[in-house]
């Protein structure tokens, strides 16, 4: 059975199209000039005469060539063969007769018979798919026709964007695209779900009943412009937003590396969810992280800003070889920046030129030398097996009142040791003089001691005094020492980037080896297809920085770009492009180009103002609509490219455990920013660690209740209630987080003791509020907390049922009542008997264990 | 009222688990996508024909049984002799052999050669060599293929570790067992496909990342899971206090059923992937207890592996992995993490082989009784070897190496008692059919009926492969 499998999977493998189905071995010269024939006209006659299917290059043909031939007709000089290349046009018409189209070498080269001729080889694995050919043939049918990869040039201004009007241009700009498809907009989402939606976009936390009842309640024309606004400025905003900027630039509390010790770098969490709150302008925001440090003066929350530059993984393990390190935190700081910011590959130039898009070995190394004046070796020598571990340079963070209070006591130290330098200098002196004289003094072997003159005694009382002087003094210098270091063991720590006076010397290292030390040394530049900065002396950070958000003669284009789309998709749910991380040959080229051209001017133009786009998307009618899909969108349109409806998908890890807190009334937000805090885990969760083994420390008091944006994220073992449901663990950049529905997610959701607290504080609110004690009452108190409506008949009946088993085991038994409800810390509020509470958690449990309870619709 | 009931989601799972296994034109990968683990739209992970096409040939055996010596055992003193290390002992290392090459804690020292710490002798019909370490392995002579020129690129265990579980040491690509399921789909209805263990014992443990099972850019549910030696075996898997299995099993009921009323107005299509993950959740709270309970089996069995029951030992470890082989789970990796052995070697080789060694032979024999052994793998080895050099961090030592050494197969289309390449006279450098990691990772997956070229993945652009983008190739010459 498995053999014929087997040879039928072959044929099937390498012979993909139904007209070569001789084979090699029965190839002869009669047969290729019959099959010749029909290669030549069949495809012509199957398509028909001047078939109405229009071919677009950057959208059907581009990604074909380059998933296909790029490999070895593409930009990598070194495997390129037959000097012929596919993206560009100049090259590509050396096989492509647009005068004789049937004649292109190009078309018979991949209809062609003999493996050996055919294109791609067949033992590269790529043979070109049925539709492929179609795609192909047609394009070349249709006069071949070339344009300039769509991510590299600037976007062409939308006239639907600046046309001034009551609708939303984002509206315009989607119904365009939408009549080409033949589809027809969802209708509006009923005002429960769209609250509960702009809520979750917007804050990442449910809305309470009360915000549901002013919602419908407000029959105002922009009831939803209002809310929109409100939760902008909302604290909870910056704290949503930075989930996902955390993700792209790998934020985490730990190296990561073997010892996966802490590391100092909170503050620069919170410098991002502060800088998403006040609106910070992206180029701003672009500029801080990347050369913080490199501003003139900068301030204190400028240094923490730099952090970005230090929040890649690294090691202290013994036995590393610095230059082989020093090459690994090059490349990752490539990956991360290239990946971030312009939605770049550029990691694979690493070894080779890259394979699919113009980006070279020696791109990557000079990309590379942007960041070789970062000092962050040292730890090389002084990281430590302590926790946290030591990665200098940090410093200290501290509220204002600490820090006014610690610089006034270093400059009191300050003093106290000038006097301390002073007496002692004195007291040296002096001791000096009264031995040197005490050794004049000293008698003749045989006659008897002569007495200390008066001079001598005053010396000793001198002495005597500078030395008590000195202890007081002392004493003065270990009580402010004391209170300096309780100030500073309250203040936090925080990598930051500082320049070294000579920046590393960067190389070219031959297919990434770094041992080989034979390859050119290069300066900092960016890609060079890209452009160049301009300058006399070495470029630094800060110019990267600015070339990135620089639209007139840097990157900014494609930045803006890049993070349209990535706003279009927190909002939407997928990409205009649906490639979040790669906008080059081998990406998805946006279905809707306009609307992502006028996304990034609008981005560009309001002078990088996230808030504005964030509102422009959801002002929009498109924003708005229904997550449920007609028949025809669902048929047309499945993957929901042109926006026919918005979409449904499961809630990011962080914000399943906040939205049970919050329904539980358990979620503390008393205050922004912090110490990372550690929620209750699997007690030997961490039995895998070493360098030291580790024993967590669960957060004892209220904190453990704080957002999920705050826990702490130890790489290497990420808290299992976040990993259940796909948080990364932030060793790379990650623009989309995966969303899988598994078993072990229903574990963790059903037994985790952080969703048994929060069903038993739901549980609570619902019997502590509610009035009246009927079942349906109460659950629909609990519905209208958990889901935002109220149960349906069904619903009510099936959980009355699994109430009443419930009750039965609870109050024949209340030692398992007890048991149940002792799980967590959080003490329910309310006075109902044991069994009550226990089975109403029974039913919260299963009311947040719905499908409906983690998903925004 | 909506009446699904607990047998008809039952059925639904057959069904389910039916095509997994029907193979008519839905491979493991393909029913992914019909069960909508991840989101079809998203830039990730998308379904790729090359996995529908699993098996490309005839497969020689369903499971691998991979016992990890994390920290780099010596091959110097297991299965590679190098009677030239007595005769040099303490003498200069010839800088022939180290000029250029990277070094890890002994970098900037002066390096000596070191003999071999203990002796060797030949064993079995095949006279392969073992060391006085393994008087257990040793009887293995016959069943085993000894491979002695493995190579790696990763000198730091961290890395290292990586790069043998995923082939690259950049961080987030998916590791062997993650590749294998997500291939070939998993064979068990109540357990995962890719289970992890470590053991208890030996020098300074390794720290070993969740990395290393780690699905990378595949669908999670194909990562691996953690099994415990003590404490909750697999966590979350026991009710909450207080919680019975029968109100457990209505609390699933009640959330299919509430999302099956739900899904009447929204249509969800993957509801029923939901459904059927709470139905395995739910079955894995009674077959993981039952799986860990070594009380069915007879004391002979326990003394052979040198098990007691909860004690998180390597013997226990390797019972549990016979059982879960034997449940259909695809893929076990063992870790054992006392093998870096700086200095102080013979003490700890001893301590290490003492914890491993007995077990290690119990696996197999019993493998080999059950008639397992055909079509299962086991692989012994570490992330790298032990250098030729002598290192004295208390006693004589090896410093980390990485430009050869030894690992061994054996079970279904692996030859038996036999040799396979060599390192030179120092045990330096793989010198003969020398076995990068990305070959044995061919290897490992033609033995699966995989070819690791034509196994890829899309991802940021790129058809990844588990043997990554330079050439690999399969080790012919191990297999029958």
């Amino acid at each position: 059975m498995y053999k014929s499998k087997y040879s039928q999977n072959r044929k099937l493998f390498f012979f993909p199209r139904p007209f070569i189905i001789l084979g090699k071995k029965c190839f002869s010269p009669l047969l290729f000039v019959l099959a010749f024939l029909l290669i030549s006209f069949q495809p012509w006659q199957a398509l028909g005469q001047g078939s109405r299917k229009s071919v677009s290059f950057i959208r059907d043909v581009r990604p074909i060539l380059s998933d296909k031939c790029f490999q070895c007709h593409g930009p990598d000089s070194e495997t390129r063969e037959a000097e012929l290349r596919f993206d560009k046009e100049e090259s590509a018409l050396r096989v492509i007769d647009k005068k004789e189209p049937r004649q292109s070498e190009f078309l018979e080269r991949i209809l062609h018979l003999d493996p050996d001729v055919l294109m791609p080889p067949p033992e590269t694995n790529k043979p070109l798919t049925a539709a492929e050919i179609e795609t192909l043939t047609l394009w070349i049918q249709q006069g071949a026709d070339w344009s300039e990869y769509w991510a590299y040039v600037k976007p062409r201004a939308q006239p639907a964007r600046t046309r001034q009007k009551d609708s939303n241009w984002i509206d315009d700009l989607v119904a365009v695209n939408l009549r080409r498809g033949g589809l027809f907009p969802a209708p509006p989402a009923d005002p429960r779900t769209l609250l509960r939606r702009v809520y979750f976009d917007l804050t990442g936390l449910p809305p309470s009943p009360l915000n549901i009842e002013s919602f419908l309640a407000d029959k105002g024309p922009d009831a939803f412009e209002r809310v929109v606004e409100k939760l902008l400025a909302s604290p909870r905003f910056g704290e949503r937003m930075a989930i996902y900027w955390l993700d792209l630039v790998r934020y985490a509390d730990t190296v990561g590396y073997h010892g996966d010790q802490p590391h100092n770098i909170s503050p620069y969490r919170d410098w991002v969810i502060n800088a998403f709150n006040s609106n910070l302008s992206f180029d701003q925001f672009t500029r801080e992280q990347i050369a913080g440090d490199l501003i003139e003066n900068p301030s204190e929350s400028q240094l923490i800003a730099s952090g970005y530059n230090r929040l890649l993984q690294t090691t202290h393990e013994g036995g590393l070889q610095p230059r082989e390190y020093s090459a690994i935190y090059a490349a990752d700081r490539v990956r991360n920046v290239s990946l971030v910011w312009m939605g770049a590959t550029l990691g694979c130039a690493q070894c080779h030129d890259h394979k699919y898009d113009p980006y070279t070995i020696r791109d990557f190394y000079a990309l590379s030398a942007f960041f070789a004046d970062i000092d962050d070796e040292a730890h090389f020598k002084v990281g430590t097996n302590s926790l946290p571990t030591k990665r200098p340079p940090e410093i200290l963070i501290l509220p204002k009142a600490d820090r006014i209070e610690l610089d006034s006591l270093t400059n009191e130290i300050a003093k106290v040791n000038r006097k301390l330098a002073s007496l002692k200098t004195e007291l040296s002196k002096k001791t000096k003089l009264l031995d040197s004289k005490k050794v004049a003094n000293q008698p003749q072997s045989d006659q008897p001691a002569r007495p200390l003159d008066k001079e001598n005694l005053d010396l000793e009382s001198q002495i005597r005094q500078l030395n008590s002087e000195i202890k007081s003094s002392q004493s003065v210098k270990t009580n402010l020492d004391k209170s300096k270091s309780s100030i500073e063991k309250r203040g936090r720590w925080t990598m930051i980037s500082k320049s070294l006076d000579n920046p590393r010397i960067t190389k070219v290292l031959a297919r990434g080896d770094w041992m080989d030390d034979s390859g050119e040394v290069v300066s900092p530049a960016v890609p060079s297809f890209l452009g160049e900065i301009k300058k006399e002396t070495r470029a630094d950070r800060m110019d990267l920085a600015n070339w990135l958000t620089d639209v007139e003669s840097g990157n900014g284009a494609l930045t803006a770009r890049v993070f349209a789309n990535r706003f279009w998709y927190l909002m939407m749910g997928s990409g205009v492009s649906r490639s979040l991380d790669d906008f080059g040959g081998q990406g998805f080229p946006p279905n809707n180009g306009e609307l992502l051209d006028a996304l990034a001017l609008e981005f560009i133009e309001s002078g990088w103002d996230v808030k504005q786009l964030v509102r422009q998307i959801v002002t929009s009618k498109t924003y708005q609509q229904s997550s449920i899909p007609s028949a025809e969108s669902s048929k047309l349109d499945p993957y929901n490219e042109y926006f026919s409806h918005q979409s449904r998908y499961r809630l990011p890890a962080e914000l399943i455990r906040d939205s049970a807190l919050s329904v539980g009334g358990l979620l503390n937000l008393n205050t922004l920013g912090g110490n990372s805090i550690k929620p209750a885990q699997p007690e030997n969760y961490y039995q895998h660690l070493n360098f030291p083994q580790r024993r967590y420390q669960p957060t004892a008091n209220e904190d453990q209740w704080r957002r999920s944006v705050y826990i702490h994220w130890q790489r290497m073992f990420l808290h299992p209630t976040l990993k259940a449901f796909d948080a990364p663990s932030r060793e790379e950049c990650t623009a989309e987080r995966p969303s899988s529905n598994t078993p072990s997610a229903a574990l963790v959701l059903m037994n985790d003791p952080i969703f048994i607290e929060a069903a038993r504080m739901l549980a609570s609110r619902t019997l502590a509020s509610s009035q009246n004690d009927e079942f349906a009452n109460r659950l629909e108190r609990l519905y209208q907390l958990a889901l935002s409506r109220p149960p349906e008949s069904n619903e009510i009946e099936l959980l009355k049922t699994l109430f009443q088993s419930n009750y039965e085991v609870f109050s024949q038994n209340q030692e398992k009542a007890k048991a149940f409800l002792n799980i967590g810390q959080a003490k329910a509020n309310t006075n109902t008997d044991e069994a009550t509470l226990a089975t109403w958690t029974a039913i919260a449990r299963a009311v947040m264990n719905t499908n409906e309870f983690i998903t925004r619709n | 009222m909506a009446t699904t009931n607990r047998s008809e989601l039952v059925n639904q799972l057959n069904r389910r688990t039916f095509l997994q296994r029907g193979g008519v034109g839905f491979g493991a990968a393909a029913l992914g996508t019909l069960l909508g683990h991840w989101n079809p739209s998203s830039g990730c992970g998308q379904f790729n024909e090359s996995a529908a096409a699993l098996p490309h040939h005839p497969p020689k055996i369903k499971r691998v049984i991979f016992l990890c010596m994390a920290g780099g055992p010596s091959h110097l003193e297991t299965f590679d002799y190098k009677p030239e290390l007595e005769r040099l002992d303490g003498k200069p290392m010839p800088e022939s052999f180290t000029k250029g090459q990277p070094i890890a804690q002994l970098q900037g020292q002066t390096l000596k050669c070191l003999r071999p710490l203990t002796k060797f002798k030949k064993f079995g019909e095949s006279g392969l060599e073992f060391s006085d370490f393994l008087p257990y392995q040793s009887q293995l002579a016959d069943d085993i293929c000894v491979v002695k020129s493995l190579v790696t690129e990763q000198i730091n265990h961290d890395p290292a570790h990586t790069f043998m579980n995923t082939g690259t040491a950049i961080s987030g690509r998916p590791s062997m067992g993650s590749w294998i399921n997500y291939g070939l789909g998993n064979e068990s209805e109540n357990l995962p496909g890719f289970v992890v263990m470590s053991s208890v014992g030996g020098r300074n443990p390794q720290p070993i990342a969740s990395r290393q099972w780690s699905a990378g850019f595949l669908p999670s549910r194909h990562q691996g899971v953690e099994f415990n030696s003590s404490g909750n075996p697999v966590h979350y898997v026991q009710n909450p206090r207080g919680i019975s299995e029968r109100q457990q099993s209505d609390l699933v009921r009640s959330i299919s059923v509430l999302d099956s009323i739900r899904n009447q107005k929204i249509q969800n299509p993957e509801i029923d992937t939901r459904i059927a993950a709470y139905e395995l959740a739910f079955r894995m709270q009674t077959s993981v207890p039952e799986l860990t309970d070594l009380s069915d089996e007879p004391q002979h069995v326990l003394d052979m592996y040198g098990a007691t029951p909860g004690d998180g030992s390597f013997g226990s470890n390797c019972l549990l992995a016979r059982r879960l082989a034997e449940r259909g789970v695809r893929f076990i990796q063992l870790y054992h993490r006392g093998w870096d052995h700086h200095g102080g070697l013979e003490k700890y080789m001893k301590v290490c082989c003492d914890h491993t060694d007995r077990a290690t032979w119990a696996l197999m024999a019993d493998l080999k009784q059950r008639g397992m052994l055909e079509d299962t793998l086991v692989v012994w080895g570490g992330e790298f070897g032990r250098t030729p050099m002598f290192q004295g961090k208390g006693g004589a030592g090896r410093d980390h190496h990485i430009k050869g050494f030894s690992m061994w197969l054996a079970g279904g289309g692996v030859k038996k008692g036999h040799s396979y390449g060599e390192t030179d006279s120092l045990g330096y450098h793989a010198v003969k059919d020398v076995v990068h990691v990305r070959d044995l990772h061919a290897t490992i997956l033609h033995l699966f009926g995989i070819d690791h070229a034509r196994f890829t993945v899309p991802f940021q652009g790129l058809d990844m492969k588990l043997t990554g983008v330079k050439p690999a190739r399969v080790a012919h010459g191990i297999l029958t």
